[in-house]
């Protein structure tokens, strides 16, 4: 079956930003993840669970489609 | 060092590893070109390197531990370690099979013993790079 390769794009520097310049670290410490992977997923390498995913749009009072998009990969 | 906890305990384990076993076959090929094959003298230098790693992991745990609190393992830790597993552990199989048809085509033990061992290793060397490779580049 052929799928149509996927990026996983996220917002959560941008909202970070409008949450008072939140830390990586207070972020982490929210959603219960190391600072490290929160740097990862805001980098786009590594795609959290969707678990996390929730956690992260919770600590934001965001829906989940707000903070992470999938759009196709380019080329 | 920007890495959590557990890429630096990759780091440690990997270091220790490649100083402490790496030091062994040094050792373990030049008894072999000498001619020796008596397990016990392969066993007591085994015990040596085994007693040195643990000391260098000692002690680099130690000064990352002074040097900051460890966060805990999250999932991003748990599916590197996974993944890195399920790539490199064919290695100790075979080595495992490599073993299997020494002893039956009648090997020395001595050989077989330190192929044993020299997959374990290079099967353990290879998961801590693959580890450090999807910390670095993404998982």
């Amino acid at each position: 079956m052929a799928t149509e390769p996927l990026t996983i794009h996220n917002r959560i520097r941008t909202l970070r930003f409008e949450a008072g310049e939140m830390t990586q670290q207070a972020l982490a410490d929210r959603v219960g993840v190391s600072r490290q992977t929160i740097n990862a997923i805001e980098a786009a390498r590594y795609s959290p669970s969707l678990e996390v995913a929730f956690r992260i749009a919770r600590a934001f009072g965001k829906p989940l489609d707000e903070v992470f998009q999938c759009l196709p990969s380019p080329g | 060092m920007n890495a959590s906890f557990e890429e630096k305990s990759v780091w440690i384990q990997l270091g220790a590893m490649v100083l402490g076993l790496g030091t062994y076959f040094v050792i373990a090929v030049g008894m072999l070109a000498a001619g020796q094959r008596d397990m016990s003298a392969f066993a007591a230098l085994f015990i040596v390197s085994v007693g040195a790693m643990i000391l260098l992991m000692s002690v680099a745990y130690a000064l990352v531990l002074f040097a900051g609190k460890p966060e805990g393992r999250d999932e991003r830790d748990r599916l590197i370690a996974w993944k890195s597993e399920h790539r490199s552990s064919w290695i100790i199989a075979a080595g495992v099979l490599g073993a299997v048809s020494c002893m039956t085509l009648g090997v020395e033990n001595v050989w077989t013993a330190n192929l044993l061992l020299l997959s374990l290793m290079v099967s353990e060397v290879a998961g801590f790079v693959l580890q450090i490779v999807y910390y670095r580049r993404g998982v």
